[in-house]
């Protein structure tokens, strides 16, 4: 219980969604320096909890990602201020580094005219690959594997200003799965940038917390209270989650949110609309379908065609419909009735869509 | 998720069991004492780092709050199950003085918590994490190699002049001196120096809780010999923030501090180039005072070091082999294995029943003996032994555990044997009497003889001096 645990941070540092948050129109403006000293505070924390507690930390930054911070970054000693009696060293080593890398960073960003995407969801693939290598280590010696092998509760600490992207749907799903499948937490606090669909299902998925910070100048305690603990100690000393989760999933074929969603029986791909051939696998459906499909599309969903895809029945129809937005929003959604694990007796569904590679 | 599940209950019983060693003796030491400590952002940190995890974060819940909040709204954070290690942890804090103990508010000792606050976000001017020297140009910095190899030098020789039972190099006099007042060696009719009991025991313990005994003991001493206990905790706690393979400077340190250098360069905890030097180096020892990662870089030569820590394998058969060369750890395996042959890199030998009733016979008391042995095997497997599932061959557990039961076999009683009795009726009288006092330990009227408890004897001398009287 008391072991070592390893924290990944994905920061967003999106200049627009950070000039939006500081606006003092806002109810609570906050800037990214300041919260960027509460974050800094909360990372010493971290390593002040144990010595042997390992970071990593990840910028997304718009159109790209970087890694600003891990533990096992060789120091440059040359270009840290010289060592004093006040500060405990390790602190002082890390957040000099943190703050010399996301200052350059920024400072490369130039002055676009349109801001390109944030990279948000390379950066969180890269604290995962991060959390993968140091879990699993380097084959090539022994007693490291075993040091390393001990490095229980993984889990990453998502901080986003920025709304979901929906193209994002897919890498994110991806993200997820592997997210379970290596037991990592994903929590997310959300300074900034309304609800986020996806980042919600993460944490509710992979068992972490998802907070919504309504006040931007106390960061600090919710980052104390509700992160700090690792996995293992909240059985102990709970910590928040959410009372709602929004479990609207993309379509594959303009990465819109929808509430209702045409599945693929074979691949389980999600369409907004019902398509003659699968875009992922290349099923044909039968004419016949789509047109019993589309008499029902515009508000006749959940009564005759949205309940079959969740019913064990096996349907007929090689695209059965699954409406989303017939699911309760409350916490007591089983995440096997998320639309995308739903699959149909009459094909041969093995693997999740997402699992499948990005279709075109 | 099955595995959350059982972190729990594991946590459960942790929980409840003895927490680190310092924090006992810091719980004994008076709320004066302990908020001077509190002054310095060191101390906070490292003792911080010694609680359990759930006291950790209680107090890093309330760390950055300015007022005190209702311990009702804490307590809603713990849900029921588990109330009773909550309490147990807010207990512990109050022992310490760290959060006072109230039914109604809670709030953090303001001394504590300032400096705890400095510890994480710098700031202040304490000085408590050392004030680092200026570079000398005369001499560069050793290197870390160094500084491991100094440490585990000095450490190894204080452990094997133990095991050697005082024939091996000697260490400094205050070493002795510690180890002889810490009862982990003592002098046997005013001879040599003989380990004890409680100095086998020592041995199989994990470098980690041997340095904190010694520690302790340090502490123990330290009001006999007027020095000030604060002073000395600060130092201690401001070593194992230092940064390894740097230099600090003595300048600054109180007169009890510089005192303490020379203490601290016998154990191997410090480093200096003379000893009137005006600089000093933490090694790996005070570097991981605090932490759990090991104290010494990997004790032996080159072949254990490849491996870590880990040097035996041990065979369903009861055959060991040692991967080692260091005279140290042979000397501990010596304690409970035969050993056979010796190669320059390998030790073979073979745990017996001989073996193990010696280790038993030296003193490694009776109830933790298997435990020990059991615990020493695990913790110094072989990499490759760490695939097996259970780690150690199961036999070779239980055979140490039932040879630990056969000692416990016999039990001894102090008496009286009464033998040589003229005749079986005078036997048979006498015996029957001692019998209605339900003092007969053993009987044999083959032998016509009976051994009785100790009590029991004046009343059986009594009755038999009666008797011959009568008869005469």
């Amino acid at each position: 219980m008391d072991n070592a645990s390893h924290l990944g941070v994905v920061l967003d540092l999106s200049p627009k969604q950070w000039h939006l948050a500081a606006q003092p129109s806002n109810p609570h403006p906050i800037t990214l320096v300041a919260s960027l000293s509460h974050l800094l505070a909360f990372l010493n924390a971290h390593i002040a909890c144990k010595d042997e507690n390992s970071l990593a930390l990840f910028g997304a930054l718009p159109g790209k990602s970087v890694m600003l911070y891990s533990s096992t970054m060789p120091v440059n000693e040359e270009e840290i201020q010289p060592a004093d009696a006040n500060t405990y060293r390790p602190f002082k080593v890390m957040d000099s580094t943190i703050m010399k890398h996301i200052v350059s960073e920024v400072e490369a960003l130039g002055e676009p005219e349109v801001e390109e995407p944030i990279g948000f969801v390379g950066a969180l693939t890269k604290a995962m690959c991060y959390i993968n290598r140091v879990t699993n280590g380097s084959t090539s010696s022994t007693s490291r594997n075993d040091d390393l092998a001990t490095l229980p509760d993984p889990r990453i600490l998502v901080i986003s200003v920025s709304p979901d992207q929906s193209s994002s749907y897919i890498p994110v799903m991806n993200l997820i799965f592997s997210a379970q499948k290596l037991k990592v937490t994903i929590d997310v606090c959300k300074i900034f940038g309304g609800e986020s669909v996806f980042l919600q299902q993460a944490a509710h998925l992979t068992g972490g917390s998802y907070i919504d910070i309504d006040r931007p100048d106390a960061i600090l305690q919710y980052l104390m209270m509700s992160f700090l603990p690792p996995p293992g100690l909240r059985q102990l000393i709970s910590v928040p989650t959410q009372d709602k989760i929004d479990f609207r999933a993309a379509c594959f074929c303009h990465k819109n949110i929808v509430d209702i969603g045409f599945v693929c029986s074979v691949c389980l791909s999600i369409f907004c609309q019902p398509v003659p051939v699968c875009s992922t696998c290349r099923t044909k459906f039968p004419i016949k379908t789509l047109q019993r499909l589309n008499a029902s599309r515009p508000n006749a969903a959940p009564g005759s065609a949205g309940t079959p895809a969740r019913s064990s029945t096996p349907a007929r129809t090689a695209t059965p419909a699954i409406s989303a937005n017939s699911l309760p929003r409350s916490t007591s959604i089983n995440p096997a009735a998320v639309p995308r694990v739903v699959s149909n007796g009459s094909a041969p569904a093995t693997s999740s869509p997402m699992q499948n590679g990005e279709p075109r | 998720m099955p595995s959350v599940q059982q972190a729990s209950t594991d946590s459960a019983t942790a929980s409840e069991a003895p927490s680190h060693l310092l924090l006992a003796f810091l719980q004994s030491q008076s709320q004066n004492t302990l908020t001077r400590l509190y002054q310095r952002p060191s101390s906070c940190l490292s003792i911080f780092r010694l609680l359990g995890p759930l006291e950790r974060q209680i107090v890093m819940n309330l760390l950055w709050l300015e007022s005190s909040i209702p311990a009702s709204t804490m307590a809603t954070w713990v849900p029921h199950e588990v109330r009773k290690t909550y309490e147990n942890s807010l207990s512990i804090l109050s022992r310490l003085h760290i959060l006072p103990q109230s039914a109604v508010k809670l709030a953090l000792n303001p001394t504590f918590k300032t400096s705890l606050r400095h510890a994480i976000i710098g700031g202040g001017s304490s000085g408590s994490f050392g004030v680092p020297a200026t570079r000398d140009e005369k001499h560069s910095s050793p290197s870390i190699e160094v500084l491991d190899a100094y440490a585990l030098e000095r450490w190894e020789t204080i452990l094997h002049y133990m095991v050697s039972s005082g024939i091996a190099t000697r260490p400094s006099q205050g070493v002795l001196f510690l180890l002889q007042r810490s009862g982990l060696m003592a002098s046997i009719h005013g001879g040599s120096l003989q380990i004890t009991s409680l100095g086998f025991q020592f041995l199989l313990h994990s470098p980690h809780a041997q340095l904190w005994e010694l520690l302790l003991q340090y502490l123990h001493m330290v009001e006999e010999r007027q020095m000030d206990l604060v002073e000395v905790l600060s130092f201690l706690f401001m070593l194992s923030t230092m940064e390894l393979g740097r230099e600090y400077s003595v300048e600054h340190l109180s007169p009890t501090q510089t005192a303490m250098l020379e203490d601290l360069r016998d154990y191997g905890i410090i480093w200096q180039r003379r000893a009137t030097s005006k600089r000093f180096c933490p090694t790996r020892l005070a570097t991981t005072l605090t932490s759990s990662s090991p104290p010494l870089p990997a004790a032996g030569g080159v072949s254990a070091s490849a491996h870590g820590q880990g040097f035996i394998i041990l065979e369903t058969n009861y055959r060991l082999y040692a991967y080692t060369d260091n005279p140290l750890q042979i000397a501990v395996l010596n304690l409970f294995v035969t050993l056979k042959s010796r190669y320059p890199n390998l030790v073979v030998g073979a745990i017996t029943r001989e073996s193990v009733k010696k280790a038993l016979t030296n003193g490694i008391t009776a109830d933790q003996a298997s435990r020990q042995i059991i615990s020493y095997l695990t913790t110094h497997a072989h990499p490759q032994m760490r695939k097996n599932k259970p780690l150690l061959p199961v036999t070779v557990q239980d055979q140490i555990r039932l040879w630990e039961l056969e000692k416990n076999r016999m039990k001894s009683q102090e008496g009286y044997l009464y033998t040589a009795f003229a005749s079986q009726a005078d036997y048979e009288y006498v015996l029957n009497y001692a019998k209605q006092l339900g003092v007969v330990l053993w009987e044999s009227s083959g032998r016509r003889c009976f051994f009785g408890t100790l009590e029991g004897h004046p009343n059986i001398r009594g009755f038999i001096e009666r008797r011959t009287a009568g008869n005469a």
